[in-house]
Parts: C-alpha cells; structure tokens; sequence
C-alpha cells in the first residue's frame, strides 16, 4: 500500500463529492490541504488532455514535487476519480479505478441520490478503503 | 533567478532608473512610467545623435528595421554575479529622477546623483532627468556638464515629444558606447568568470583551461553586445564562432549560453512569430540548451552555486515563448519539470521567482487553478520569510488566488456578473450547481485562513475582516465553537483598527432574508382608481358573470411579483428574518433597509441574536420621492464594520441547501423555517405621491358595541384626515356578515364635509340593531368572532390631479384608498322568544242598542258589551328572559289602514323579570277583512292564493312590533317575525277572514226603558240582524234558539221558559250582498236569570266560495253559519234581573 494517497471524485460541475485520504502515512492535517490543492490544481490539466484520449485511465498526468496524480474520468458523467499517490504501481491504480467507478454507478442508480451532489454513503467508503487498501 | 526572463530578455539594455533628491513616491512612478513608454528606440529615429569616429563594429547593423530596447529597473539593483556571463545583466546605463519644486538645489542634485551612479560601475550612459526646474534653474547654464537634463514645465504632449528625444540621446550613446566596448583591443583578453568557475585555488590545470576557453567567452561577450546593439546578424555571427570554441573546450555552460543568445539573435533577425519552422528551431535548440545547462552542473561546488537557476531559466523562457493554449501539453511539461528544480534550488528567493513565473505562466495559459496552486506557493514562502512586507505580499499573491478558489471577495467580482441569475425564480438544475461550484471547501477555508493570518500580520485590518468575515458566513458548520468565537474576536479586532463606519463588501453574520412585506392595514388599503366612473374603486373587481375567470385568473399567475404601493411620508414596515448559526451572541449594531434607488429612508434598529437563533425583525422606513422603490437587502453594522447583506445570495444559499449542494441552511440550522424554503420575491415597489388617510373612531372608544339581541342604537363614528392631502370623494358602504344590522349610515354628514382638508374631523351616525344569534353562537364556549361584525367601507380619494406634479401623469390618476372600520358588535343574548300560539275565544257581549259611535278605536280591542266579540284571536307569544337585568315589554300595533292618521297602539307594558318567562297577548281582531272576497279562496289558482295569504301575513306581522326596554337607554325590538308567521300559518283564514253572515242581535227601541233593561214577565221586541259579507246574494233558513244557564233549550221542549212571538226558526230570508236584514221577534221570559240567545242559519244552495270558507269537503253538505251567543239578562220588576250568563 502506497504510504501516501488522497482519492477524489469531481463531479462535472468540479465540484468535489467524495474525498478520502487512503494512505497508509499518518495522517497530517496540513498535508491533507496539500493533497487537495494539488488535485484542485490538477484539474487545469485534466480538462485539456481528458479530450486527447480515448482512454478512461490517464495516468500521471500530473505530479507536484514526488506526488503524481493518476486520473480516470468516466464516460458519460464525465466524473472524474483522481488519486494523489506516490506509489508508481499503474496497474493496481488502474484495478482501483475501475472499481470504484463500479461503485460510483451504482451510487447512481440509486433515484434518491442527485448527480453531482455529495457521496454521503458510509458503504462506499468502507469500499473505497477496501479496496485501496487491496490495489494500491 | 531573474523575474520575467524571456528569450528577448538578453536583447535588453538594462537602465537603472533613480530617484534623486527630495521626490514623492507618487511622482517617481509617474516619471518612471513615462519612461517606460520608450523602451523601444527606432535605430533610424538616433541617426541625428549617432557619431560614427570609426568604424562600426556591427557591420549588420539593420538601420532600417533595427531598434535598441531598454529594461528599465526602476530601482536600480545591486550588481549580478552573472554580469560577465550575460552581458544584458549588467546596468548600462543610469537615469536619475528629480523633482525640482522638492529639490531646487541642482548642484546637490547633481552631486546625489553621481553618488548614486557610482554604484553603477557597468553603466556607460548617465543622465540626470530634472522634471519642472523653475526659471533660475533653467538660467543656470551649467547643467550640462552635470549630466542634468531639464525638462521645462510643459504640457503633457510637449514633455513626452521632450522625453523621446531625450531618450534617443541615451540610445545613441549607448550605441556608440557599446561599439567601444566591442572595439575595445583587450576586450578579447579579459579572463571572463561566473561564479560557477571556482574561485578559491587556481591550479595550474585550471589556468590553462581558463586560458584556453577565454577566446570563446570573449566571442559570446561580443555576441552579447551586438544583440543589445541590436545587429543580430553580427551577433549570429560571433555565437556560431563562441559556441564552436566552448564545444571544443568542452565549457558547456557558456555553450548553452551562446545558443541561448543565438535563439535571440534568430527570433531578432527573423521578427516572425507564429512560424512553425522557426518554432521548431527555437524549440529544438532551446532543448539542447536545457541539455548543456545541465551538463554544466559540477559536483564540487554544487554547495554554494548551481547551473540550476540559468536551466530553469531556460526552461521558463521556452515556456514563455510556447505559451499558447495550443501548446498547453509541452508548456505544462515544461513547467513541471522546472517546478522539480525548485526542490534543488539554494536560495529561497529563486524558488520564489521560480514559482512567481510558473504561476505567471499558468495564468497565462488559462490554467487558473494551477497558477492558484503555484501563487499559493509563492505566498507560502512569503509567510516564511516572518516580516510585514512580506507579508503583504503574500496578501496579494493570495488574493490573486481567491477567483480560482472561489472564496473572492465581493470587492473583486465585477458587478454584472450577479445579476444574470436569480431574477427569476426558475434556476435550472445545472446553473444553480454551478452556483456552488465553490464545494472546494477545506481548500477554501485554509486560503482564507492564510489571508487572515497575512492581513493580520500585514496589518491590513480591513483585508484581515473582509477574511475573517467570509470564512465565518461561509464555513461556519465546519468550524468547531471555539474557533466560531476566534473568529469574532479577529473580526472585532480588526474592526478596532479601522475607523468606525468603513465600509467592507463582504458581509458577514446575521443571515438576513426577506421575510415578509406586511400589507396595508385595512385602514391604509389602497385601491387603483378606475378613471370616469364614479365608483372608481369597483374597477379592480373581476366583471362579468362568472365569479371564477379563467382569463383573470391566469393574469394573476403570469404577474408572479405582486406589487406594492407605498405612499410617500407613509411608514413602511418589511419584516426580514435574521439567522446567527454560530455559537456567540451576535450583537448586530444596526441594521436597515438597504435601498438603492434613493428615495427612501430607513430606520435602522439594533438586535442582538442569541447563539444558534433566528429573529424575524420589522424593518421600517418612509418613501420620500416618489417613483419606483427596490430593496436588494440590508445594510448592517455589525462586528464594527458596515456590509451591505443582499437577499438574493441568502435566497441562493438556501436553494442551494434545498439541493444538497450547500454545507447547511444557516435558518434551518437555528430552527427556523420548518424545513421549507419560503421564496419570498422582492415585489415590484411603486411610491406614489402624498394620499389621504382617513383614520376612524368610534365616539365613546373604541371598544365593541355591546348590545341585546334586537337592540337598537345610535353610534357615532368619528374620521379625521391624518394624511396631507384632502379627501375629495368619499363613498361609504358596508361589507361583512350581518350588514342588515346597520339600520341607517348618516353618510350625508361625511359627504356634505367633503372636501375633508387635512386634520379635519367629521362625525357620522350608524343606527345599529343587533341582530339574533344564530343556536352556534348561543352555545357560549366559542368566543364571538370578530367577523360578524359588519365592516364599514369608505372608499375616498385626493384630488384627481396633483396640481404640483406636471401635466405628464394625467394618465395615471392617484389611486384612492379604502377605510375599513369594524363595527364592533358584540351581541348578548336577549329577551329570548320561546313559541307563539295563537288562542281565540268569545267574550260575551250583551243583547242592547249597538252604538254607532263606536267605530271609531282607539284602542286596539274596543271591547263593545253590546256588540260582542265573535271569535276574537289572539296571539300568544311566550317570552322568556335569560339575562341578569330586567326586561319591560310593550306591544304596539300599526293600524295605519284603519285610519289616515297612521296610529299606533302601545299596550301597557309586561315586565318580565330576569330568569322569568311571560306571555304577551296580541290581539288579532282588527285585521279581519271587511269582505268575504272570492279572491282568497279561488281553488284553482293555488299558488296564487298562497302568495296572497303569506302576503298578507307579512302585511299583518310587520305591524306588530314587540318592543322591550331595558335599564336606561337599552332599548329594541324582538325578531317574532318567524315564529309568528309559524303560529298563523294555519289558521291564517280564520283570523283574516270575516264569516259570510255575521249576526247580533239588539232590543228593539222603547222609549221609557234604559237599554239593556230586560224584565220579566214582559213582552222584550227583540231584531236579530243578519249581515251578509260576501258579494253575492245568500239565500238561508234562519233560525233562532235560546238557552238557559244550564244550556238547556228553553223555546222548545217540555218546560220551556221562555215564551216568543214571531218566527224563530225555519225562516227563508235572502240576504242581499253587502247588506244586512233584520228580523224582529218578542220573547217572553218567564224565570228570571240568564239567557244565552243564538243565531243560526243554514245556507241554501252555498257558492264556492262559502264552501271553501267553510271547509266543507262535499259539495252536499249543507252549509251552516252560527252567530256568536248573546247575553239577556233578564230582570225581575225592580230588584229582579234576568242575568244571562254565557258559557260557550
């Protein structure tokens, strides 16, 4: 497991819905800002490449001193998990990300849940922690 | 590092530009700012100042096309390191600026400046700019040895045409200066060093090396000059032959600076951006000059200087030169890789410029909110350095993040970006989540944190509050009590440093929405006038027939904003909700309306919010100006510092709350609002010009009028005009339940007082009559609604035209306004009515001379002893009394057809004693028709007879009038209309009718007795008279029977007592209509005592209308008609009496 990783879901509308510090580091307050403002700042990027590609998965496309952040926007809502990780495992980023994006559909599926608002379910997280806990 | 390095930057000729002597700050820029507008010298503009003594070195000089450029650095600086590397680093030149009004001494002017070029030991070029010299100044002629140049007093356009010229002078010696240098014969034989050459211990290895890579340094030098000479061909021409020798002596340092400077000398010599060819080139080189910089890099002393700074220099200036959105990949590869380098950098303050140009680049390539990253960054090393000026600089850095970051403040935002949502309440899904695009939250809170901590430690109390201000209102769920309280106090705080009633944009606490706008009260209604109609105020009701329109009613729903009429000078009240969710007592200093248009003024008032609280509070304010009024929110003083609240971001707020989007509803949260968004739209306010106010009272207060049921009374209802304007029309009318109570409106007074002027006061009478109560009010456990009570109307109106406004509005008639005045009734329950009967019964009257005389009645029963009273009715009303005082009841009759002299009859009055019951009998008597007509009793025409009987029950009803007294001035009448017409519906015919016969009998006249004197054992002449009411002829057998006290007949049978003469029954007598017939016959009474004489006749061949009267069911029965009995008293001689007693 990654000693370091902060997990995102961006809406459309750049609006976080879902956050989580998923790494195995002790966790700083400070550096959790870092973390955010580094994947804030990532968007710039992923708004631009997002349409070069083909591919749901981009992979580093930023990085911030040893931090790299790890995309992957999903079709249709154009929602995108982005990572935060120091770890150079692409292949169980990858696993991780087509995961949660499972997970993510289903949280839209559910009538009572509003595109673009806020993830609240303690489920996914469980989830979401699993399963970095299993990839990264 | 260096700040905004470009790949022209080594084109530049660096001029330190000065202050000298006494000079504002204010007017050191402006000068400096005039020079910067000439950083571009045309080289065809300096030929008049260019003196060629030999040969010109830069044989490619491009007269034509050339030009020189200057940096100016305003400031000057200290001397760089890297001088000999890049020449362009090196200060060429020194411009002083002086103000002459502040130093007039050109001498020590003079003097300071040469001081301060001393410092410049690489300028070649100084001048000294003295700006408005006064006239001795000008008259000193030595001023130009002194390097002084004065620019005369003059007009804007004259000192910039100065200025240039001025400027052409320095590029042209600058020029043939730099053609020295290049001519110079030891410029090839300096020993050119960085820093990066070690310093210490020349070995004898080092020496060589040195010596042997000095022609190619010398040949990039020279290179460096021509480029700011500006000959890039000549320049061209010397980097290809330097970067030859440093290849050769493997100095990769100066190689990649002799490309760097050859990529200048191309895009110089080229002047063609945009080419892709030449794009590549640059990029291709510029690569390989990253590379060699690189390369440069020596372990030894990596400690104290590094190669690192001039490759991220490159980097940046490729960056620089491929910034377009195009390009964004390369360029943020690019930046990337130098913010790595920012990790090895040494000095602090190149990390700073480094992320400084990285931000700058970002920003430039549209990439917000990578520059925001990087600008925190910078602001970040800022706050490390721990001093104020710093930490100004971080403000600002971090203020320049605010957009991205979506925490501006309100200064920030330009105005028109509000207002393109929210006018109408239809936001749609996606505009209202890109309203809270700002969910960024922790990012948020900790910029605006860091914006608070660099105010305060700038010491910019208003940034500092306008920080502390928008992290409260806007993150105060996520932030624990006690740091809610932290923040107050840096609220109040930074408030304490600022002058009281400044300003700030961005609010802070309450949260303040639109609660409410009260409507008028019913005294202040304003009604739209309808213009030519004279009932001007019934024209803003719907017309036509139907009372529900589809037509108006979708006008109603179109027309969302209902709207307001405010009246100028007139108080108004809006109610506004306030929200404090934080866990302090917020005491708001003050707080009104926030009106834009002007012509209103408010009243502010002062609140004070418990922790976790909402208050609805009543705003009030007067219109001044007429014209249309708009409140887009509140102006609050609070934490020290004036803010302008505005309705429309709560109302955002709370429909982002509605969705989910927003952290938490700041009304919701305080308990408030029950859970549901109340959308209350600022209505469309108009101020209309000065009206009339009518204000009422009722005489006697105001307190409602309590009365018994039935209870008459007078009240006076008095109304003065409070407004400014008279009252020119006035229309009273009356609305609400129970309007038949009000008897009469003496609005005949008010009329005749029109026009009311100002303060003026009229009283109008309203006779009241307190109506029944109905069996729901009777049950006392509900309280009497007010709304039983009639409502008097008053609908009034100004002048038609206000004579002071111009004649543009005659359109537009000022409305007219409604007064509206409960008549407060409160009705007791009265005498209360408990059934009418209706009762007959025959007195007995005696057998005498009917006096004639006795038609005339005055009173309602004329009791005629001698006529009798056949089949006298009455009408039993039992009443009883509930209440605790004492009632007196009269009955009077209206017989206003009996006689012209409409009379009326009172009776004595019945008192009837609380809790007691009493019956009052209405005699009924008089109302008998005086002709059996037909017309009542026409069969076929039932429907008809109906109308007429209940007409004529009615008519019979309403001339009885049951009136009751009570105490003094109680007085009324009781409702027996209903149970009366009940008690008479059935034997209405009885009652009104007359008999077809009617008949009585008398004595017949004789002289010498006393009437009535009947005695025994005498002849008594007797007439029995028979009457016919009907119109038609009766034809009948008479017959006439007379009975002793027991009943007993007495003219037939065994032990008659009474002897007769003439005929007594069986007579065949015709009656004609109309007429009465007399039939005389003598009895003789044997016994004396009392007889009862009776009258019969059996009709022959009876009409129909005698049947119908007499309700016979088949047309066989024979029809009989019976006469009251008659009393004969009969008499002895003297002493003895025939009494006759009757007994029916």
């Amino acid at each position: 497991m990654a000693s370091t990783a902060c997990f995102m879901i961006i809406s459309k509308n750049d609006i976080p819905i879902y956050e989580a510090e998923v790494g195995s580091a002790p966790k700083k307050e400070e550096a959790a800002h870092q973390h955010q403002f580094i994947l804030h700042a990532a968007l710039d990027v992923v708004q631009d490449l997002a349409w070069t590609t083909s591919a749901m998965f981009l992979k580093s496309i930023d990085r911030f001193n040893d931090l790299v952040v790890s995309v992957y926007v999903t079709a249709v809502t154009h929602t995108r998990l982005m990572l935060l990780h120091d770890s150079r495992n692409d292949d169980g980023i990858k696993s991780f990300f087509q995961e949660v994006h499972e997970l993510y559909i289903k949280i839209l599926l559910n009538p009572l849940y509003l595109p673009g608002s806020r993830v609240t379910s303690s489920h996914f997280d469980t989830k979401v922690r699993a399963l970095a806990r299993k990839y990264l | 590092m260096e700040p905004d390095v470009s790949i022209e930057t080594s084109s530049m000729i660096r001029i330190a530009v000065l202050p000298v002597g006494e000079i504002h700050l204010h007017l050191f820029r402006k000068y400096a700012g005039m020079l910067g507008r000439h950083h571009k010298i045309e080289l065809s503009t300096i030929t008049d100042f260019y003196k060629a003594d030999q040969k010109s070195p830069f044989s490619q000089q491009p007269w034509e096309s050339g030009s020189l450029r200057f940096k100016f650095i305003v400031g000057g600086s200290p001397p760089s390191p890297w001088e000999d590397f890049q020449s362009n680093r090196k200060i060429h030149g020194v411009i002083g600026i002086c103000h002459c009004p502040s130093s007039p001494d050109l001498g020590s002017v003079a003097e300071q400046f040469a001081m301060a070029c001393k410092g410049y030991s690489s300028s070649v070029v100084q001048r000294c700019f003295v700006f408005s010299p006064g006239d001795t100044q000008l008259a000193d002629r030595n001023n130009n040895k002194n390097k002084l140049v004065l620019f005369p007093p003059a007009d804007q356009r004259t000192q910039e045409i100065h200025l240039q010229t001025m400027m052409q002078e320095i590029a042209a010696s600058l020029l043939m200066e730099f053609e020295k240098w290049v001519l110079r014969p030891e410029s090839g034989g300096i020993i050119l060093k960085t820093p990066l050459d070690s310093q210490a211990s020349l070995s004898s290895e080092e020496v060589i090396k040195a010596k042997k890579r000095r022609l190619g340094r010398a040949q990039k030098t020279t290179g460096d000059y021509c480029l700011l000479a500006g000959s890039p061909v000549d320049a061209n021409a010397h980097y290809s032959t330097a970067l030859e020798l440093a290849r050769l002596t493997g100095d990769y340092f100066w190689y990649a600076g002799a490309m760097e400077g050859g990529v200048c000398a191309l895009l110089m010599d080229k002047a063609v951006h945009r080419d892709p060819a030449i794009e590549e080139e640059v990029k291709y080189r510029y690569n390989s000059v990253i590379v060699h910089y690189r390369k440069s890099f020596i372990q030894d002393n990596a400690q104290r200087v590094s190669p690192l700074s001039f490759e991220l220099e490159a980097t940046l200036k490729l960056a620089r030169f491929l910034c377009r959105r195009e390009l964004a990949k390369e360029v943020v590869d690019l930046l990337t890789a130098a913010a790595d380098g920012a990790k090895s950098l040494i000095d602090a303050s190149d990390r700073l410029i480094l992320y400084i140009e990285i931000a700058r680049l970002y920003g430039t390539l549209g990439y917000h909110r990578k520059a925001a990253f990087f600008s925190r960054q910078v602001a970040q090393l800022y706050l490390q350095q721990e001093n104020s000026l710093a930490a100004i600089s971080a403000m600002q850095v971090l203020a320049l993040t605010t957009k991205a970051y979506r925490v501006q403040s309100r200064a920030s935002i330009p105005k028109d970006t509000g207002s393109c949502i929210g006018d109408n309440g239809k936001m749609n899904h996606e505009l209202v989540v890109s309203l809270f695009e700002s969910q960024w939250s922790t990012l948020q809170m900790v910029v605006l944190k860091e914006i608070l901590l660099s105010a305060v430690r700038a010491g910019d109390p208003l940034a500092a509050w306008s920080a502390a201000a928008r992290l409260l209102r806007s993150y105060y769920p996520l932030i624990t009590p006690s740091g809610q309280n932290g923040l107050a106090t840096a609220l109040n705080n930074s408030a304490e440093r600022l002058p009281s009633g400044t300003h700030c944009p961005d609010p802070a606490l309450p949260f303040v929405r639109l609660h409410s706008f009260p409507l008028h009260p019913s005294q202040m209604d304003i009604i739209k006038r309808t213009p030519g109609r004279p009932d001007w105020w019934a024209g803003s009701a719907p017309s036509g027939p139907f009372i529900y329109t589809p037509f108006t009613k979708g006008d109603q729903t179109t027309t969302t904003k209902q709207d307001l009429v405010w009246v100028v000078g007139e108080p108004v009240q809006v109610l506004v909700e306030l929200a404090n969710p934080c866990g302090f007592d917020l005491l708001v200093n003050s707080i009104y309306l926030s009106v834009h248009s002007g012509n209103f003024d408010s009243f502010p008032i002062t609140v004070t919010l418990p922790p976790n609280s909402s208050k609805v509070i009543t705003l009030s304010g007067i219109p001044t100006k007429t014209g249309p009024v708009s409140i887009p929110g509140c102006i609050v003083h609070c934490f020290g510092v004036v803010t302008e609240h505005f309705f429309k971001d709560v109302d955002n707020l709370l429909l982002g709350a509605q969705q989910g989007l927003v952290i938490s509803d700041p009304f919701r949260c305080c308990g408030s609002g029950n859970g549901k968004v109340k959308n209350t739209n600022v209505p469309s306010i108009t101020v209309v010009p000065s009206l009339p106010l009518l204000v009422s009272r009722t005489v006697g207060g105001d307190g409602a009028v309590i009365l018994y049921e039935g209870e008459i009374r007078e009240v006076w209802i008095s109304i003065a005009n409070a407004g400014t304007v008279a009252v020119e029309q006035a229309h009273v009318s009356l609305s609400g339940k129970n309007q038949e109570s009000v008897i009469s409106i003496g609005s005949e007074a008010l009329e005749s007082a029109l026009p009311l002027k100002p303060g003026a006061e009229v009283t109008i009478p309203v006779t009241l009559k307190a109506w029944q109560l109905g069996l729901a009010d009777l049950d006392g456990s509900r309280p009497m609604k007010d709304s039983s009570s009639p409502m008097l109307l008053i609908h009034y109106a100004g002048p038609t035209e206000n004579h002071r406004e111009p004649p543009a509005t005659t359109g537009l008639l000022p409305p007219g306004r409604r007064l509206v005045t409960p008549l407060n009734i409160c009705v007791l329950q009265g005498l209360s009515f408990v059934k009418a009967r209706l009762l007959s019964m025959e007195i007995p009257a005696h057998v005498g001379q009917i006096s004639d005389n006795s038609t005339h009645t005055d009173r309602l029963v004329k009791m005629d002893p001698y006529r009798g009273s056949w089949g006298l009715r009455f009408l039993e009303l039992e009443l009883s009394n509930p209440t605790d005082v004492v009632f007196e009841v009269g009955v009077s009759v209206n017989l206003e057809n009996v006689d012209q002299n409409s009379s009326e009859f009172d009776y004595p009055k019945t008192r009837i004693d609380r809790d007691y019951t009493a019956r009052v009998l209405i005699p009924l008597e008089h109302f008998k028709l005086p002709i059996l007509d037909g017309s009542f009793l026409v069969t076929n025409s039932k429907s008809n007879k109906k109308a007429e009987v209940n007409a004529s029950i009615k008519d019979l009803i309403s001339k009885i009038k049951v009136r009751w007294v009570s105490g003094r001035n109680s007085s009324g009448e009781l409702h027996i209309k209903d149970a009366t017409q009940a008690a008479l519906q059935t034997s209405v015919m009885d009652v009104l009718l007359p008999d077809p016969l009617t008949f009585s009998f008398r004595l017949v006249d004789q002289v010498d007795q006393g009437q009535g004197r009947v005695l025994a054992h005498e002849m008594t002449p007797m007439e029995v008279m028979v009457r016919n009411n009907t119109k038609d002829l009766i034809s009948m057998s008479l017959s006439i029977t007379c009975r002793d006290v027991a009943g007993e007949n007495c003219i037939e049978g065994t032990n008659s007592a009474v002897l007769w003469s003439g005929a007594l029954s069986g007579m065949k007598v015709d009656v004609p209509p109309l007429e009465e017939i007399k039939h005389a016959f003598s009895l003789y009474f044997l016994v004396p005592g009392e007889y009862t004489l009776l009258a019969a006749a059996v009709i022959d061949d009876p009409n129909e209308i005698l049947r119908a009267r007499a309700r016979s069911s088949s047309p066989d029965e024979p029809i009989f008609c019976r006469g009251p009995p008659y009393h004969v008293r009969k008499k002895l001689d003297k002493t003895e009496h025939v009494v006759m007693r009757n007994y029916s």
